[in-house]
């Protein structure tokens, strides 16, 4: 009796230590953004919120933060759009190509980044929309559609296809059994995967670096410089700030994707792997 | 009237005209993910002058080659690592049920959401000299003078596994929640003691979500940037930040090119033998 | 006839849902080919107006391929379906005016009950009082009155089975397709619900094509049945037609039980009566029939036999011996081996005066000669 407990407080341990590393690095940013030294020091000493009257009185970090809401939002209308469209012929389209199609639209989840935004860089100078808003919501939308079309996707697989066929069969021709049953249907997945859109281009580095520039770029981006040039606890503040921001759409996300049982596990998961292009 | 006879006499088909819905998501891929990687590949042969030049200059002699065989390597590492760590993670998070289980959930998908540039920051926190490793290394009395570790490998396996650790569980859960509990049950009742049970039915039936999670978890290394250009330094110089400092900073745009067309060739390559691995129906594609 | 305009929806001015007259229906040479393979082999089909008709066959027969053509979800590959006359094969489902009830019910969980029966006469564009006069009558007929404002989810299997009916009925469409519409209820409810139907049928007066894998519920609920086998109709009739007179074996074994005794030899004894040597070894009587050929088959149901102690005077007499006894609700099953290890099964009633043989007694199995049925082999 006495190994198999050892056995398990071992497990337990080893269990806790997970996830205390996997928490680490996003809480230990949060105390030092109240920081009143200068310098990044842990634990932080004494208490003061500088750091964020500092913030709120930058115009750097304010038009970002702002360029930040004016790309991702349009990015994300995009990719809820194509996405959602794409989802629905390749779920309801008894397409031939079915399987390379959806290996085609995801691909942009796959690939680093950085290939798609030195290849972006060219086709958006010819197009004139290099460094303005357009060639970056345009970046944005690439890589928001296959989460967009992963979620949609699983929404649409989730409910019974007889509906369509029930809404057809009571008089409502395509566009409106969509309107009036499909889409009621899987609002919560389109939702979500708009979130999930909007959460990547809001966390995306690659392509800011390409496509915008100091008028249009976005925070991850100026923190970025920053980060390169000096630490300092205004970077903590901002992180923090962005960290809330992101909970706030977690919890978005947990309360859209209830009684969706696709929704943790894939959609996590491809909300994710665009964000982590680490 | 009209439109009885626009129809012909052709069947009715549900499926008509549903093509038709992947024409916009079709073409706005095409003209910006599909067309803007062929000018990569093209820009890589063409520039400066007609040629493999800039593939002899990657293959040759120079820093080149080693910083692509750096990147297959680290990917490699930080795969196997996540693995090790997820594998027992992945199988608490399975068992639990209720609060636990949600709770569980949290803690993986909060540093999921959290901004990589953030993580990165927090790493480099607890890196730096003056940071808190090396305050528990000293207190603990185990090294006498502050460590240099920021740049370093350590900074940088460690932030990798930290980013990817989550796409190594999820897909592992998914699985082991698949796992009809009967089955181990049924090995118990027929006599096979714990470690056989787990060896030749647990683990034979979370297979599926164990490739899953290499594949993805290798793929997305290889494109690692942030972490690498954050803590790892010129002496851990991963693919996607050569081909960065290269075009954004150095200007040399056909290197880049060439640079990025073989990390897409060797990305390409394994998404195709993950797609085959998982027979399309990947638990990250959900289907 | 064929103008398309007949299948517009006329909304009824009284508001109520009068007995609509079912429409009629026909297939001409429909056939269903998938690549290679062929689904539907092709069909011809008559149902006439008001009737009710099952559709039945073992799964992957075919007859969800037929319903769904008559739906409009799966194109025919060849063929005419005909609704009152008009070719309806180019029409999408949308504007076929049918009402269909799904074996998974399909109730929009997104709606009421009675903005589901509602649905149909939103998308006719009826005026509201006319769509509320109409559910109302509607929750009536299925016996849901004071539940229109449940979600589907709070009702019972049977209760959301009615509120599909309902929905599909509520615009008087003139032909109702039935896709297995109890397959999800258990046994006791289905059976309630197969007087439900019926009567709903009766007080609606559509002609209803019912599908099911269940030959008793077939039986018990349709005017006439066809009973469909690998992508082909093998027999079409009144139910009593099937059982007492199948077209082929399988049709004999699919609706009820049966036992089978192929034909080696026949020769005429005293006439009309013909002498049957099977291939099993065994003598059998029977009447002369016209249909009745080489490699025909005889099928004696299990209920027609008698066990005796002694031969008689039976045209058909078969010595056994019993090898098993089952009792069943309000029967006993008999398994008697007649010689050469050959089972025969034998269906008696059960009264209260009755005696249960033992297994192991010898015993003759007895049968009038219009028992033994001659089944053409096809």
């Amino acid at each position: 009796m006495a190994p198999l407990r050892l056995s398990r407080w071992t497990f337990g341990l080893f269990v806790v230590l997970c996830f205390a590393y996997l928490l680490l690095p996003s809480l230990i940013v949060v105390p030092m953004s109240f920081s009143s030294q200068s310098y990044l020091s842990f634990p932080p000493t004494g208490f003061s919120v500088r750091w964020y009257e500092g913030l709120a009185g930058n115009a750097a970090w304010r038009t970002a933060a702002a360029n930040s809401f004016l790309i991702g939002i349009p990015a994300a209308a995009i990719a809820v759009a194509l996405g959602t469209l794409a989802a629905l012929a390749v779920e309801r389209g008894a397409l031939r190509w079915a399987t390379i199609g959806v290996a085609l639209i995801v691909a942009p989840m796959m690939l680093p980044h950085v290939i798609l935004a030195i290849g972006l860089y060219p086709v958006l100078l010819d197009l004139g929309l290099l460094h303005g808003y357009v060639g970056a919501v345009i970046g944005h939308a690439v890589i928001g559609l296959p989460l967009v079309f992963v979620s949609v996707s699983a929404a649409l697989r989730n409910y019974d296809p007889a509906l369509e066929l029930a809404a057809m069969t009571c008089g409502a021709d395509r566009i409106r059994s969509f309107f009036h049953v499909t889409l009621p249907m899987i609002r919560m997945g389109v939702l979500g995967g708009g979130i999930l859109a909007f959460a990547t281009s809001f966390d995306e580095l690659m392509l800011s670096l390409f496509l915008t520039n100091t008028g249009t770029r976005t925070l991850p981006r100026l923190i970025w410089e920053q980060l390169n040039d000096f630490l300092t606890p205004t970077i903590a503040a901002v992180a923090t700030l962005i960290f809330a921001f992101s909970l706030l759409l977690l919890g978005a996300l947990a309360v859209f994707g209830r009684g969706q049982r696709a929704m943790p596990a894939s959609l996590a998961l491809a909300t994710a792997e665009t964000a982590a292009h680490g | 009237m009209a439109e009885r006879e626009a129809a012909g006499r052709r069947p009715w088909s549900l499926h008509h005209g549903n093509a038709v819905l992947l024409l916009p998501p079709g073409l706005f891929l095409l003209a910006f993910f599909f067309w803007p990687l062929l000018r990569v590949a093209l820009r890589s042969v063409t520039e400066p002058a007609l040629g493999l030049e800039n593939y002899a200059r990657v293959f040759g002699p120079g820093p080149y080659v080693r910083v692509l065989w750096q990147t297959v390597e680290t990917a490699g590492f930080v795969t196997v690592l996540c693995l090790l760590l997820a594998y027992p993670l992945a199988y608490a998070v399975s068992r639990a049920e209720g609060t636990r289980l949600r709770l569980m959930m949290i803690f993986v998908l909060i540093p999921l959401w959290t901004s990589v540039v953030i993580r990165s920051y927090g790493w480099m926190i607890v890196f730096q000299r003056q940071g808190v490793l090396n305050d528990v290394l000293l207190s603990l009395g185990l090294t006498g003078t502050r460590l240099t570790l920021l740049p370093g490998s350590l900074a940088v396996h460690a932030g990798m596994v930290h980013i990817m650790l989550p796409f190594m569980i999820l897909p592992l859960v998914a699985s082991m929640r698949g796992i009809d509990h009967s089955l181990l049950r049924a090995a118990d009742v027929l006599g096979a003691p714990p470690y056989r049970r787990f060896l030749e039915v647990f683990l034979p039936l979370s297979l599926p979500g164990v490739s899953a999670g290499v594949a993805l978890v290798f793929m997305t290394s290889l494109g690692f940037f942030i972490t690498p250009a954050l803590l790892g330094g010129p002496q851990l110089m991963m693919a996607a930040v050569l081909i960065e400092e290269k075009a954004n900073i150095e200007l040399d745009w056909p290197l880049a090119s060439a640079l990025a067309t073989t990390l897409l060739l060797i990305t390409t390559a394994l998404y195709l033998v993950y797609l085959r691995l998982t027979r399309g129906r990947a638990p990250l594609l959900g289907r | 006839m064929a103008d398309p305009r007949t299948l517009e929806i006329v909304p009824d001015p009284r508001g109520a849902v009068a007995p609509a007259s079912g429409a009629a229906l026909r297939l001409e040479a429909v056939e269903k080919t998938y690549g290679g393979f062929k689904a539907l082999a092709r069909t011809d089909l008559e149902v006439r107006p008001g009737e009710f008709f099952g559709l039945i066959g073992p799964s992957g027969s075919g007859k969800s391929t037929l319903l769904g053509m008559i739906a409009g979800f799966v194109p025919p590959s060849s063929g005419r379906i005909l609704l009152n006359g008009t070719d309806i094969v180019s029409l999408p489902p949308y504007r076929r005016n049918l009402g269909m009830v799904f074996q998974s019910y399909a109730l929009f969980p997104h709606m009421t009950v009675a903005e589901n029966i509602a649905f149909p006469l939103r998308m006719r564009k009826l005026s509201r009082d006319e769509i509320e006069a109409r559910v109302h009558r509607m929750l009536d007929v299925v016996r849901l009155s004071g539940l229109g404002g449940r979600a589907p989810a709070q009702l019972s299997g049977g209760q959301q089975q009615r509120v599909a009916l309902a929905r599909a009925a509520s615009y008087d469409p003139s032909l109702l397709l039935m896709d297995e519409p109890l397959g999800a209820l258990d046994k006791n409810l289905r059976e309630e619900m197969q007087y439900e139907i019926k009567r709903f049928h009766r007080e609606i007066g559509a002609t209803v094509l019912y599908v099911t894998h269940d030959q008793d519920e077939a039986a018990t609920m349709s005017d006439r049945i066809a009973i469909l086998n690998q992508g082909r109709i093998a027999q079409i009739g009144r139910p009593r037609e099937l059982y007492e007179a199948p077209a082929s074996a399988f049709v004999a074994s699919f609706l009820g039980e049966a036992n089978l005794f192929e034909v080696a030899a026949v020769s005429q004894s005293s006439p009309p009566r013909l002498r049957v040597e099977t291939k099993d070894g065994l003598t059998l009587s029977a009447n002369q029939a016209p249909r009745f050929e080489a490699g025909a088959v005889i099928c004696v149901r299990p209920e027609a036999i008698q066990i005796a102690k002694s031969a008689g005077a039976a045209a058909n007499a078969l010595a056994g011996r019993i090898v098993d006894v089952v009792y069943t609700a309000g029967s006993l099953r008999y398994r008697v081996e007649v010689g050469g290890g050959r089972i025969v099964l034998v269906r008696r009633p059960l009264q209260r005066q009755s005696t249960v043989m033992d297994v192991g007694s010898e015993v003759y199995l007895t049968w009038d000669v219009a028992d033994t049925i001659l089944v053409p082999n096809s």
